[in-house]
């Protein structure tokens, strides 16, 4: 089945009939593997001994969908609960006096 | 048999190459902080059950909510930036030649998009340990949390956790809980398991907040005095604590770094050596001095004694790694009964509504924590300087941390405020948060309702309803 988004970075090379490890048991990384050390999605790849902390494009774009989401929750938290009890007080505003009643409590209606 | 066994694990370990025992000991520290985080999970379990019995029972759902929420807004928000925070700060200010040198390596695997952060068979130990931290900044959000029960907002609490959780607290640590901070670097300042970096910040930006929060509807009688709501499940929360204690263990542990195929083996993050065995004998002792401390502060408050475990500990976290365990015994003691007449105080006298002691608990004794340090362990080379810990290098701490606390907590809590998003209108108060942002009532219909009561400042309890509603209706008028 082909891929809907490869997003696998270079160093996974992806090469059909690759050799296999000889033996799972050796835990011996797999052959399109065998230069990646880094290979998170997205991500920019890294092999080993290299210091690779930059970013490719795909990755800094998804990481920014990540942080605008994170903002656009906290935002929506504030509007919904905001709506929410301003409507509640709005409904049963305190315009009674003190003798007329206790407060709703909870698991009863008014 | 155990001699030979030995023989061969030393031939073994002969055997294996450098690079081998090199992943052994990055594997090894991995698992090791993987298991901290796992069981650092339990203090906030803790602190859900803690609250949630403390609070009044129309309210017990929002508080268990507002606790688990604090995960999912600090969480992102650590990762997007907090951990740049800290990577990026060190030492923070500029102190002298070569002092943003240290900085470079650790601030690079800081930012978000560092290949760090993902499956990297090079680097083993950044995320874990970069989840470890995650989970002090939890501890951080939540130590808030039980401070501002039954009133604030839940989106406004959001707000402040990641204010909090994620730049706050983790702007301190860079400068005073890392071994490039300014503050460790000239002079030696020494918080070793996070007293005043995680606590008495995080206790510092809860007073800031409840100054502009206010207490709740009938905390106070016209005179000033105290009322006292009672909990709704006071056993829930003493297992809370419980459930606190033993996660802090896990939070004692994650605050060393360990390096199994070097001498020591363990350091402090200041990389100043210790042992794992003598920080959990500190912990241990300071819960036997806490609880102590607490209970003949408090003449056998149940509340106060379990808190007062937790004020002990807090209070001898700072010197952990050295520390004798009777110092730690006496210390814990001597914090936890401050602690008690502290939160008393703030109460009567402060007239500031915090539900759960929090200021007490873990602000006035995470700076108490690092002063005695200065009194009781000066002299101690910290950070990678070697600059010796003195009372001075921790009174900086106390000054530095006292005004970022507060002042980042007040300003935001203001701000919140000002625009009517802090706290929820009368009208909810008093129905109970649990009524408007959720279910009417959790508990099942057999269970009943009971009229809520509360203790008046004399002692005598009396129904709650009738007082509340009258305090109210004074607020909105104008008349109080």
């Amino acid at each position: 089945m082909p891929a809907i988004i490869n997003s696998a970075p270079d160093c996974v090379t992806n090469v059909e009939g690759a050799k296999p490890a000889d033996d799972i048991a050796d835990f011996i990384v797999q052959a399109n593997y065998q230069d990646c050390a880094g290979f998170m999605t997205f991500g920019p790849g890294s092999t080993y001994g290299e210091d690779g902390v930059g970013a490719a494009g795909a990755y800094m774009v998804l990481t920014w969908i990540g942080i605008a989401f994170m903002v656009a929750v906290l935002v929506a938290w504030i509007v919904v609960e905001n709506r929410r009890v301003i409507a509640y007080a709005a409904a049963n505003a305190l315009g009674r006096g003190p003798t007329d009643g206790p407060p709703p409590q909870p698991g009863q209606t008014r | 048999m155990i001699d030979v066994f030995l023989a061969q694990v030393q031939n073994l370990e002969e055997a294996a190459s450098a690079e081998a025992q090199t992943l052994d000991s990055a594997i090894l520290g991995e698992q090791f902080y993987f298991w901290t985080v796992v069981l650092m999970w339990l203090i906030h379990a803790g602190f859900m059950t803690y609250e949630a019995g403390v609070a009044r029972r129309k309210n017990v759902m929002a508080t268990a909510m507002k606790n688990i929420l604090t995960i999912a807004v600090v969480t992102p928000s650590f990762y997007y930036f907090g951990w740049w925070v800290y990577n990026c700060n060190q030492p923070g200010l500029p102190i002298g030649p070569n002092s943003s040198d240290f900085t470079a390596a650790a601030c690079s695997g800081g930012i978000p998009w560092s290949d760090a952060f993902g499956p990297n068979l090079t680097n083993n130990i950044n995320l874990i340990f970069f989840l470890a931290f995650l989970l002090f900044s939890w501890t951080a959000a939540s130590i808030m949390s039980g401070a501002l029960l039954e009133r604030v907002r839940l989106s406004a609490y959001l707000v402040l956790a990641v204010m909090l959780g994620s730049v706050v607290w983790i702007l301190d640590a860079a400068w005073g809980w890392s071994a490039g901070g300014w503050m460790t670097l000239r002079f030696g300042f020494h918080d070793a398991i996070a007293s005043a970096v995680v606590h008495g910040v995080a206790g510092a930006f809860t007073l800031g907040v409840l100054f502009n929060l206010g207490p709740r509807i009938g905390k106070f009688t016209k005179e000033g005095l105290a009322r006292t709501f009672r909990p709704n499940n006071l056993h829930i929360t003493l297992l809370g604590l419980m459930l606190i204690f033993t996660g802090f263990y896990a939070f004692y542990g994650a605050c060393l770094v360990i390096a199994s195929t070097a001498f020591p083996g363990w350091a402090t993050i200041y990389l100043s050596p210790t042992t794992l065995g003598s920080i959990t004998m500190v912990i241990t002792f300071g819960f036997a001095g806490g609880f102590t401390g607490g209970y003949f502060a408090s003449r056998g408050d149940p509340f106060w004694t379990v808190s007062g475990g937790l004020a002990g500990v807090i209070g001898v976290s700072a010197g952990a790694d050295v520390y004798a365990p009777t110092l730690a015994y006496l210390i814990s003691a001597l914090t936890a009964v401050c602690a008690v007449y502290a939160g008393n105080w703030i109460e009567t006298k402060g007239r500031v509504d915090d539900v759960v002691g929090a200021v007490a608990v873990h602000g006035v004794s995470g700076f108490l924590g690092i002063i005695w340090v200065g009194v009781f362990a000066a002299g101690y080379p910290t950070g990678v300087n070697n600059v010796d810990s003195s009372m001075w290098g921790q009174l900086l701490g106390v000054a530095t941390f006292v005004p970022l606390g507060f002042l980042t907590g007040w300003v935001a809590s203001y701000v919140l405020k000002k625009l009517n998003l802090l706290r929820v209108p009368p009208e909810v108060e008093i129905a109970g948060l649990d009524t408007v942002e959720y279910v009417p009532d959790i508990y099942l219909p057999e269970v009943g309702v009971v009229p809520a009561r509360l203790m008046e400042p004399d002692g005598t309890i009396v129904d709650a309803d009738p007082l509340i509603l009258e305090e109210a209706h004074e607020l909105m008028s104008g008349t109080r």
